[in-house]
């Protein structure tokens, strides 16, 4: 089934260049951890019992479940039209709606499996117990479905790799740091925390972290239908920009 | 039953420029066709106007199967190789070619990569990365790739840019090969002598437009009543001075002619004889197929 082939496709890819996709990951979180988790442990968390390096578990293992959802499809897709190759996959019989979706479900796997090599890499500086699973795996799934059709919409519409550069560093960036990944936006200063109850990311981060340590600063069920939702327009534009056609 | 039908094909860009304008022809099932034109004629926005790639007006039909109506299944039956070179830097040769039979649903076709391998002398490469591949190399890679599911129509794109004097006749033998086996096949190249040996169908192409279509049976009748070429040596270098008006040179006893066409020919030769002059030698030079496709274009 060449649906299955190019989600397999794209897994070979990524799974070929592990060290960069995996492993690059992990050990990036595992020096955060270390470094903040160690140097910033006095600051409060707003959570009674949790205390900062475990709070900053959920936020780590779910920032690199966002950048590494937007890297694959972002990065697969640019480089398939730098070197051309993406030609083959636009010529085969295989529908816009087949090529958007394995596109998207193979970022997702990697988000996931780069998620989950996070959080085994970095559990143990916490101390928490799993407070709510379905929020924890439907917070990353959808986080992972909105960066992912990001990342579709940046390697369609970018045609270098600086540009591509440009939209991670400008746009992907800041939303992630703003979205409460280091800190409970609480703590924001009126501003900051206006501008961040903007960010997409913001309702991710506090339902994933939900999941783990049982306290969110937003109305749950608001979050999981603003993620919904915002996953929707993402991959529609996505899937939008596809069957327009992609220049290469 | 058509393998390729292009029917009032037309692409207009945004920026207003008009790369095809109401292409029409057809290829039946077994044709071997050349499809020719200067850089920028349009070939390669047909092909991709055909690969379901570009957006056209018009209508396009392969095997039978509108693009427009049911573009999978019109791509099932096609394998097109592209003109710019392609590859996937993360895979081998092989893994290049099994992905590549994924992406066509085809799946145990071992045997036939196999020989697709042997056939692009690509059988000591089959581990190697695609990045590691020379030029060449690469190229008939994207052949194989377009062959990995046997597809009724093949269209190839300057398939033997690059490609040195000696695998590109493998290559050949390997195209007419399939050819023979009820392919059919689509070819656009700048090494008209490749048109010439295997095309039986010509279709030339200029600024968009289809300036001529014809079998290659048709192509040499019209060279018979283009300009031919005559050489002729003459014993003691003796020359009728009523022709010196045809001469292109001299040289020696050696006299070279331009004529209308071959009935002129004939006449010169009748001219000659009655003259008394005594022909020791002659050489007709028939107009080749660029000679045919640069009349096409006017020059």
């Amino acid at each position: 089934m060449p649906f299955i082939a190019l989600i397999k496709k794209e897994i070979f890819r990524f799974s070929s260049i592990w060290v960069q996709t995996i492993l690059g990951p992990l050990a990036t979180a595992l020096l955060y951890q270390l470094i903040f988790g160690h140097q910033l442990s006095s600051v409060s968390t707003g959570v009674a019992h949790i205390n900062y390096a475990t709070f900053l578990i959920p936020g780590l293992v779910i920032m690199q479940v966002l950048l590494n959802s937007f890297g694959n499809s972002s990065s697969s897709l640019i480089q398939s039209k730098y070197t051309g190759n993406i030609i083959f996959i636009l010529m085969a019989p295989i529908s816009s709606r087949s090529i958007y979706s394995a596109y998207l479900l193979s970022s997702i796997i990697r988000g996931l499996v780069v998620g989950a090599a996070v959080y085994l890499g970095i559990v143990w500086f916490g101390a928490f117990e799993l407070q709510h699973l379905w929020a924890v795996l439907y917070f990353a799934f959808m986080g992972a479905a909105i960066t992912a059709g990001l990342g579709m919409i940046a390697g369609i519409v970018c045609e270098k790799f600086d540009q591509l550069a440009g939209f991670q560093s400008f746009v992907m960036v800041p939303l992630i740091y703003l979205s409460g990944i280091f800190f409970n936006i609480q703590h924001f200063s009126p501003f900051w925390k206006k501008l961040a109850m903007l960010d997409p990311f913001l309702y991710i981060v506090d339902g994933f972290r939900y999941g783990f340590i049982g306290a969110a600063n937003f109305d749950i069920m608001y979050g999981a239908l603003f993620v919904l939702i915002f996953a929707i327009i993402a991959n529609g534009i996505g899937f939008g920009l596809l069957k327009r056609g992609i220049k290469f | 039953m058509y393998a390729l039908e292009i029917n009032n094909v037309s692409k207009v860009y945004d920026n207003k420029f008009t790369a095809l304008d109401d292409v029409s022809f057809k290829l039946t099932s077994g044709d071997f066709v050349g499809l020719l034109g200067v850089n920028g004629a349009g070939k390669t926005t047909l092909i991709s106007a055909i690969s379901g790639i570009s957006s056209y007006h018009g209508q396009i039909k392969v095997m039978g199967i509108d693009l427009k109506k049911n573009l999978v299944a019109a791509k099932k039956n096609m394998g097109i190789v592209p003109q710019e070179i392609a590859f996937d830097p993360f895979t081998t040769v092989y893994q290049t070619l099994k992905l590549q039979s994924g992406l066509y649903g085809v799946k145990n076709n071992k045997s036939w990569l196999d020989e697709v391998i042997v056939w692009m002398h690509l059988e000591d490469k089959i581990d190697a990365n695609t990045r590691s591949l020379s030029g060449g190399m690469k190229r008939r890679l994207m052949v194989a790739q377009a062959l990995v599911h046997k597809p009724p129509l093949i269209i190839l794109d300057e398939p033997t840019a690059g490609v040195d004097v000696e695998i590109r006749k493998n290559l050949w033998d390997f195209i007419a090969g399939l050819h023979q086996q009820g392919h059919t096949i689509l070819l656009t190249t700048h090494y008209l002598e490749e048109v010439e040996k295997f095309c039986n169908h010509i279709v030339m192409i200029d600024k968009g437009k289809v300036i001529a279509r014809s079998s290659k049976e048709e192509l040499n009748l019209k060279a018979n009543g283009m300009p031919t070429i005559f050489e002729v040596e003459t014993k003691d270098g003796l020359f009728l001075d009523e022709l010196r008006s045809l001469l292109i040179s001299t040289e020696n006893n050696k006299y070279t002619l331009r004529l209308a066409n071959n009935d002129q020919m004939m006449l010169v030769l009748n001219q000659l004889m009655a003259g008394g002059i005594k022909i020791e030698n002659m050489n007709i030079s028939k107009p080749k197929l660029e000679d045919i496709f640069l009349n096409y274009l006017g020059h």
